[in-house]
């Protein structure tokens, strides 16, 4: 028995190993005169509902500047690595990008942990990287100048949220579910915390769980037993999760409205919750649909076209925005030199990105734009209000 | 909230969960009760099941023959993996057929992101089965989904109770399960015995696979890792090998993770997962057999 029980550690040293040997993925050929961006997503796993319309939307903005003639006559090679939502080959994929594919600059990801994996071999490379959709306003600071975000970090997002609960829904007391396995999901819980209590409202209870539970009937039983009815029902939750949640809770008889981040936005939070995922609100980078502004019509024409769908959710835009912020950068740094762009990223101002005007305030690696907060009524998505939070806590 | 009717809610929600990992734990067990061998392919013929299901399911099957097919599917998948993956090394010694059974939930997981795409996909269920039961005034609630998971799960464990006590391949079964060799001597068909087991076990697998998608409304072709690894915790603190272990560890894992939720502080439940393995650890020092195995001679 001894020798089996060892047998399955090294079985599962062997896969881990193996997992490592699968990263070298899927990537595009390259010439001489183009300029590569390297381009780490998590395309499966996990963050996949996230990661490939993020993907997508940069792909297709690369070949809308491509086909415009590309930079200086130089065209755009995105290279593309699928880092399947493991820390082991994110890291492995992120030596790949820099040691052999040799990219000036890079971009990737939706979700904080996945950064933390990569950026600090990059920062080590001085090397710039700019994350499409990961959240954490602590990343620059905890990993260095040469990571950027291309959205707003989460402790605006919860600022919003609070913000947006306390005027839009007239609620006071709040219950804070969150999952307490992730990076994303316990800031985006500390945030919404600090910014909900700043201003009179209260968190009556709280709770975890861990995301790739299927039963959250515990917690629920938990909340339903509770003497004091809170207004409202906060979540922080990953895009996997969500639908579920939503289902079970609505299953149970909770009817409190559900607030959340933007790891509501995907597909799975309507197809999964169906009727139960009616009175959720999250806040997220721009609200995608051929009602909305000319820009994110046109982008929203273009994706259909491109891939047979329409965008799946704000990250396939941040994606896009991403892509063309790069290579404005690239474009103002006239070289190819990491430092040069890192510096010519930092020093971008007013950038027209389709989920809002990009700035880095003082070189800042977290630019300031508004949030969009969407609501879901009659099992569709509605734009519930842009929120330009008063008060937003320290990263 | 009153404390008894609490205790009933929760208690439902523990042996709804349970029923869920007990059925991975006894395909897993089972296997390993005949082979010795640790399959870690089970869980992907949950993902075998669940997959059927649902591509029978929009061909325009109702649901419920949908379900059984897909259960079919996955017990058929089992049944060609043994023959082509593990029947040519059995014999080799146990790592071999671990890591072939490791290379088997790669191959089989990466064949699901190529067919289907690593996306999660919904997994629709009538809406009967969605549709929430309320007693003592909404104060105790479940769903139809919660009922039909215990229910098949009493069935089939009590078919399978009948199977290897009441019929001639179950006894042999049992006999291969005690001693392959001497099941083999006494003239017992033994290639045909294990082609029954894997059958059983997949089947097994295959129904979690369509429970479980139903319960959380989604099915991805990594969707067998997280059951197979708590079937594991359930089958080694019920003994791995014993059916009956498997049962019960599977209900007492299901039963630890809501009790930690639903009677200790909500500060400690960020801890749930460190709890229940810790618990593991100290318990298997204890018994290391598990619950229901007598203690093993050592084999080497």
């Amino acid at each position: 028995m001894i020798d089996r029980r060892q047998f399955i550690i090294r079985g599962a040293t062997v896969a881990a190993g193996a997992g490592l040997a699968s990263g070298l993925g899927l990537r595009t050929a390259s010439a001489a005169d183009t300029i590569k961006i390297g381009a780490p997503f998590n395309v499966t796993g996990a963050l996949s509902s996230l990661d490939a319309p993020a993907l997508n939307g940069a792909k297709l903005k690369v070949k809308e500047i491509n086909d415009a003639g590309g930079i200086g006559g130089k065209k755009i090679d995105l290279v593309i690595y699928d880092t399947k939502s493991d820390p082991t080959v994110i890291a492995s994929v992120a030596s790949q990008l820099l040691g052999s594919d040799k990219v000036p600059v890079a971009m990737g990801f939706t979700d904080s942990d996945s950064v933390l994996s990569l950026g600090p071999i990059f920062q080590q490379a001085g090397v710039p990287f700019v994350t499409p959709g990961a959240t954490s306003p602590k990343l620059p600071s905890q990993i260095g100048n040469d990571i950027f975000l291309a959205c707003f970090g989460d402790n605006v997002q919860a600022a919003a949220g609070a913000q947006f609960i306390k005027d839009k829904l007239k609620a006071k007391t709040a219950y804070l579910l969150r999952d307490n396995s992730t990076e994303y999901t316990t800031l985006l819980a500390k945030y919404f915390e600090e910014s909900f209590t700043h201003d009179g409202g209260k968190v009556i209870a709280r709770n975890d769980y861990k995301s790739g539970d299927k039963s959250f009937t515990a917690q629920i039983s938990k909340l339903k037993a509770m003497s004091e009815k809170p207004d409202v029902l906060y979540i922080s939750a990953m895009p996997d999760d969500i639908g579920l949640i939503v289902k079970q809770m609505r299953q149970a008889g909770v009817t409190q409205p559900i607030v959340g981040g933007d790891g509501y936005d995907t597909p799975l939070l309507i197809s999964v919750g169906g009727k139960a995922a009616n009175d959720t609100y999250y806040s997220t980078h721009a609200f995608i649909s051929e009602e909305s502004t000319p820009a994110i019509d046109k982008f929203y024409k273009a994706y259909k076209a491109a891939y047979g769908t329409v965008p799946e959710n704000a990250f396939a835009a941040l994606g896009y925005d991403t892509a063309g912020l790069i290579a404005d950068a690239i474009k103002r740094a006239g070289s190819e030199d990491p430092a040069k762009i890192r510096d010519a990223i930092a020093a971008t101002k007013d950038y027209p990105g389709i989920t809002g005007s990009i700035t880095y305030p003082d070189g800042q690696g977290v630019p300031q734009k508004t949030v969009t907060m969407i609501g879901v009524k009659d099992e569709k998505l509605f734009l519930a209000g842009e929120v330009t939070p008063s008060f937003i806590p320290k990263p | 909230m009153n404390m008894g009717l609490y205790i009933v809610q929760q208690g439902i929600n523990a042996v709804s969960l349970g029923s869920l990992y007990a059925l991975v734990a006894i395909g897993l067990s089972m296997v390993f009760g005949i082979l010795r061998m640790t399959n870690f392919a089970h869980g992907d013929m949950m993902m075998v099941g669940a997959f059927g299901t649902l591509l029978i399911n929009a061909a325009g099957a109702p649901f419920w023959l949908a379900a059984l097919c897909g259960v079919a599917v996955g017990a058929a998948a089992g049944v060609i993996v043994e023959r082509l993956a593990y029947r040519p090394v059995r014999g080799a010694p146990d790592v071999t057929l671990l890591l072939t059974s490791l290379a088997v939930t790669y191959i089989l997981e990466n064949l699901g992101i190529l067919i289907f795409s690593s996306s999660p996909r919904n997994f629709p269920i009538p809406d009967i089965m969605n549709s929430a039961i309320q007693l003592a005034g909404g104060q105790i609630t479940f769903t139809a989904i919660n009922v039909v998971t215990i229910a098949l799960t009493v069935a089939a464990l009590a078919l399978l109770g009948w199977f290897v006590t009441r019929t001639d391949v179950g006894l042999g079964m049992r006999a291969a399960a005690e001693d392959l060799g001497a099941a083999q001597m006494v003239g017992l068909d033994v290639d045909r015995l294990i082609v029954v087991a894997f059958a059983i076990a997949s089947a097994f697998a295959g129904l979690a696979g369509v429970l479980w998608a139903a319960q959380s409304g989604i099915v991805e072709p990594d969707m067998g890792f997280t059951p197979l690894l708590k079937a594991f915790v359930a089958a080694i603190v019920g003994g791995f090998g014993s059916i009956s272990g498997a049962l019960v560890g599977g209900y007492v894992l299901g039963a630890l993770e809501i009790l930690i939720v639903a009677f200790l502080p909500s500060s400690v439940s960020p801890y749930r997962d460190a709890i229940v393995f810790g618990l593991l650890i100290v318990f298997l020092l204890f018994k290391p057999n598990g619950l229901m195995n007598r203690p093993q001679e050592v084999k080497l």
